[in-house]
Formats: C-alpha cells, structure tokens, sequence
C-alpha cells in the first residue's frame, strides 16, 4: 500500500467518524485496515481505544463503558449492537472515491493535551484501569524514537507488537512518519522460528521491536542449532520485562556483532519509551558487558524528551511531555501515582533504579506488588479480586513465580466447603477465561488447606508460595 | 540436543511411526514444562504452558521431527496425542 493510498484511506475513515467522535473503539487485529483505524481516528481529533476480540465480552464491555466510548471501528457489528454502540464498518474502504475527498479539513488540529489513545492497565479492584494519554506524549515520544532507531526512508519495520498494546505505536508511528515502509505479515504470528526467520529474509526486514520474553526464545532457538539472522537485519528492540543475562551471553555468542541490540524500558503512563541502551553490536559501549557472570542488564539512559528524578528510596519519577493525563474517572489512584513535586508532575513508576557514573539506569525490583506477565504489568490483587468472586472460593492469594524459566502466575485457593474442593482449580480457570484476558489467569491454580498469614493478620503472599508450591 | 526417545520396545516404535511420536511429543512437553505430570491426552494450557513455551515444542518438532507447525496447529490440538497425529498428517 502506497502513502498515497494510506492517506486516501484514513481519511475516509475520519470523514466517517467526523469530527471529535471522542473515545472510538476499535477492535484490534494485525491487519492494514487496523493501522488504517489508528490513523483515522487520530485524523479525526478522536481518541483510539483498542479492544481484542479475543477478550471475553464481560471485559470488553467493563473497558469501554469504563472510557464512554460511543463509536466501534471493526469488523464485529454484533458487539456495537450488543453495547449501543455506533459501528462503523472497516472493510471495503475507498469502495467511494468522492468519500476520501470530502474528508481533509474535518477539524483543525486538535489541542496538545487532547487524549490520543486510552489502553487498560491492571487494577487492584479486579476493573481495568484507563490510561489516557495525550497528544503531545505521543509526537514527544515518537520523535525521539524516529532518532534512536536511525530510521530511514530504506527502512522495513516488521509490525509485530499486539495492536492492543501501546508497544505496536512504537513501531507504527515512527516508521510512517519517517517514510520507511511497515510490513504486516502472517508468518510473523505463526509461533514457528523456522518461518519467522525466513518470513524476515524474504521480507527484507531491517527493524524488528520483539518482546523480551518472544526475544528470549527466539534466542534459544538460535543458539540450539547455531543459526544466524538474515543479513537484511540492522537493529533489534526489546522491551517488556528483564532481559536473561543467560541469553544476552548466548546472543554475543552468535553472528550477531553487526545487528544493534536495543532494551528499552518505559509505562504505559509515560508513553511507549522513556528509557533505553544498546546492549550488544555496533553502538554498544566497549568493552561491553560481561553477561556470562549473571549481570543484570541495565535499561538505560533517558530519551531526550523524558525528564528522571530518583528519589531517596531509588524510585525511579518520570516527568516532561510524555506523562499521561491519568487514570479516566478514578482521581484518588491518579493522585497516588502522579504527584507533583516541586511544580512539576511526575509519575511514579513504582521501579527501584540504581544509576552507573555514566547516567545508565539498571532495574533493581519494584517498590509494590506488581508483576510482569509476558511483558504486561499485572497486580496480583486484580487476580486475587476476580478469584475471590467465585462462590466455591473462601480466601485466595496469587504470586508470580518463574515457571519453566518464564514469569508466571500461580493462584492458591482455600475452598468455601470441601463438597466443591475437588474440581475447584478447573472450575476456577473456566470461570476466568469467561471473565478476563489470558494474562490475567494464573498457570497454575493449586487448592490447598489454608493460606500464610503475616504477623498482622494479612494474607501472605509470599508465604503461602514457599509453603505450598510444588517446585 | 535430540528430544527423539528411543523408543521402548513395547511400543514398537521406529520414528516415523504414530506411537513413537506421541512419545517423543510427551518428551518434549516434559522437558519444556518441567513437569513429570505429562501423559499423551494432557493439555499444555492446563498445564501451564502458554503460547511462548508453545513455540519451543513448536521448535523441538521442527527439529526431531523435521516438521513445521504453526501456533494455529498448536491451538487445535494442545496434547501430545493431538500433536503426533499433526505431524503425521502433516509429514
């Protein structure tokens, strides 16, 4: 698809829309017309708020009554019907030729702090949680994202993030508006590394934005048959959670000096990159890091846009142009976690930082609960309340653990009555699937006895883990 | 590293050969998984696998078995069982 062609397409969508449509919900797949959705939301002055369809529809409806959204782009008629929602079809766009001209000057450019998009983080109540953030975020962001990945019009970014996460912005945005070409390709999904690998020949692919977690076994894979990457590939970004000392040792061990290896590190709340540091190829500091004896791998100096301050206790505050506004109708957990501090706002990542001499930030655990789930935040809370909403369930605590060398969550449940004990873990898991996203469902659900209590009567966690897991 | 069993006598299995298959698939989710807990009718997502530990069974297949399953085949039949008759029909 040409930018000619792009442009004709997102316009007719924000004709559509018209202009200030507010919240748009679009149901979110890796396809073109989704990326055309984004664009012509954002063109219209309108917020975009994708939803997965793969979500249960509880969860999709607590989202978007959560955010007022009135209009869903997509191809799902029956969902808008459902909510009462406005749909507008998303197929079998420019069918009209005059649709795309009537379109340009809709609106005027919308203010800076007007709500680009909304995405869900995890909220101790068991409801998700709206993270708006605004426009300036993003062309702050994106900016200095076009410089760190040296994007050119030659490029070919591999469009692999979730179009239902904020990660799929870093790789759309920059690239279309630096002219480099964006390549949306099955095979990238196929779950199979031998056709992934060839999918990047054949494609031509200089960029790829990978999950940590996605990049680890990729690495795996690799180092087991001793393979090299295609020699189309320029620079690798990874992001979401710690990236394995153990692989990054693995990956200096293969042909991989000429491609940059990129970890980044950023929330939601402070869009999309804050942070980041080449950790292998051709701008990684030399002497490089030494990852056979278990260094943690540092995420990073601050983009040019991001204002850092640590505090006292090591946490890591982020302030400048990319703060989101906050969390939609919930003002008590936006005033916990955006403070003001001398003036100025700052949001508190919740991330204990240490600092080399050369200003390079390195991850050294989390002040709360929070965990990571293939690269998604989760409070453990939010999983305890939708558990606890089981009527065969009498207390719960969940934990993340590693569980085949991967982050994951485990559930253990004290029955209300033993009648019920016996099939309680898979009642449970079905009761979950019907109500949350996958990440949200622990990989293990164990029934035991009772949970481990803290000196002041609180569940403990951690406790009820060591007393109680079976690895 | 080769996740190919020999096979036991009492399954008669050369490679290639249904039985041998399923055993070398409940191999591979036992050495993924690290879990014992492994017969051929057990779902991977009940036992806590999730679709990033799939693609290294999906990778273990490829190379014993020199077939390329997707995540899609995967999804269809998340068991050894359902797996072997994959790359049977697939080979």
């Amino acid at each position: 698809m040409s930018y000619h062609r792009l442009n004709e397409l997102v316009n007719t969508v924000a004709a559509r829309l018209g202009a200030n449509p507010g919240v748009v919900a679009v149901l979110a797949a890796h396809t073109p017309e989704t990326v055309v959705g984004l664009l012509g939301v954002l063109a219209a002055g309108g917020a975009y708020c994708p939803v997965d369809p793969a979500f249960p529809p509880s969860r999709q409806e607590a989202m978007l009554s959560a955010v007022d959204c009135r209009t869903v782009l997509g191809a799902d008629p029956g969902m808008a019907d459902q909510l009462g929602l406005k749909y507008l079809e998303l197929d079998h766009l420019g069918a009209d030729p005059a649709e795309s001209d009537q379109s340009a000057e809709i609106t005027g450019p919308p203010a800076p702090d007007t709500p680009a998009y909304t995405l869900f983080t995890s909220g101790s109540t068991g409801q998700p949680k709206p993270v708006v953030t605004p426009r300036r975020a993003i062309s702050a962001t994106v900016h200095s994202l076009r410089e760190l990945f040296g994007l050119t019009p030659e490029d070919r970014v591999l469009q692999f993030a979730s179009l239902n996460w904020d990660t799929c912005f870093e790789e759309i945005l920059p690239t279309l508006t630096a002219g480099a070409t964006l390549v949306l390709d099955a095979e990238a999904h196929s779950g199979s590394f031998p056709r992934f690998l060839r999918m990047v020949e054949r494609e031509q692919i200089t960029v790829l934005d990978l999950p940590t977690a996605f990049w680890h076994e990729l690495v795996l894979h690799l180092a087991e048959d001793r393979l090299a990457l295609p020699a189309c590939l320029r620079l690798l970004v990874i992001g979401g959670e710690a990236a394995n000392p153990a692989r990054l040792d693995d990956w200096s061990r293969l042909d991989t000096g000429r491609i940059r290896l990129l970890n980044t590190y950023g929330c939601t709340e402070t869009t999309l990159i804050t942070h980041a540091v080449d950790l292998h190829g051709p701008e990684a500091p030399s002497p490089g890091w030494d990852w056979s004896s278990g260094t943690r791998a540092p995420i990073g100096r601050p983009l040019p846009h991001v204002v850092q301050q640590i505090s006292e206790q090591g946490e890591l505050l982020i302030g400048g142009p990319a703060l989101a506004l906050g969390y939609l109708g919930l003002p008590e957990a936006t005033e916990a976690r955006f403070t003001v501090l001398d003036g100025e706002r700052r949001f508190r990542t919740g991330d204990r930082v240490s600092s080399s001499p050369d200003g390079v930030l390195t991850h050294q655990g989390r002040l709360d609960h929070e965990i990571k789930v293939r690269g998604i935040r989760v409070d453990p809370a939010e999983v305890e309340a939708h558990i606890a909403s089981h009527p065969g369930v009498h207390a719960v605590a969940v934990v993340g653990t590693t569980l085949a060398g991967r982050s994951a969550l485990v559930a253990y449940l004290v029955p209300r009555t033993t009648a019920t004990a016996g099939t309680l873990d898979a009642d449970v898991r079905s009761y979950l699937h019907g109500r949350v996203p996958g990440h949200l469902v622990p990989s293990r659900i164990t029934v035991v006895p009772q949970l481990v209590f803290t000196a002041s009567g609180k569940v403990d966690r951690a406790g009820s883990h060591l007393r109680h897991a079976t690895h | 590293m080769s996740v190919d069993t020999t096979t036991s006598a009492d399954s008669g299995g050369t490679p290639g050969n249904p039985g041998s298959d399923v055993e070398s698939v409940v191999a591979i989710f036992r050495r993924v998984l690290e879990s014992t807990e492994v017969t051929p009718d057990s779902d991977f997502f009940l036992l806590g696998g999730d679709s990033l530990i799939a693609t290294r069974v999906l990778s273990a297949i490829a190379r014993s078995h020199g077939v390329e399953l997707s995540f899609d085949d995967f999804v269809l039949a998340p068991t050894p069982q359902g797996l072997a008759e994959q790359i049977a029909t697939a080979r």
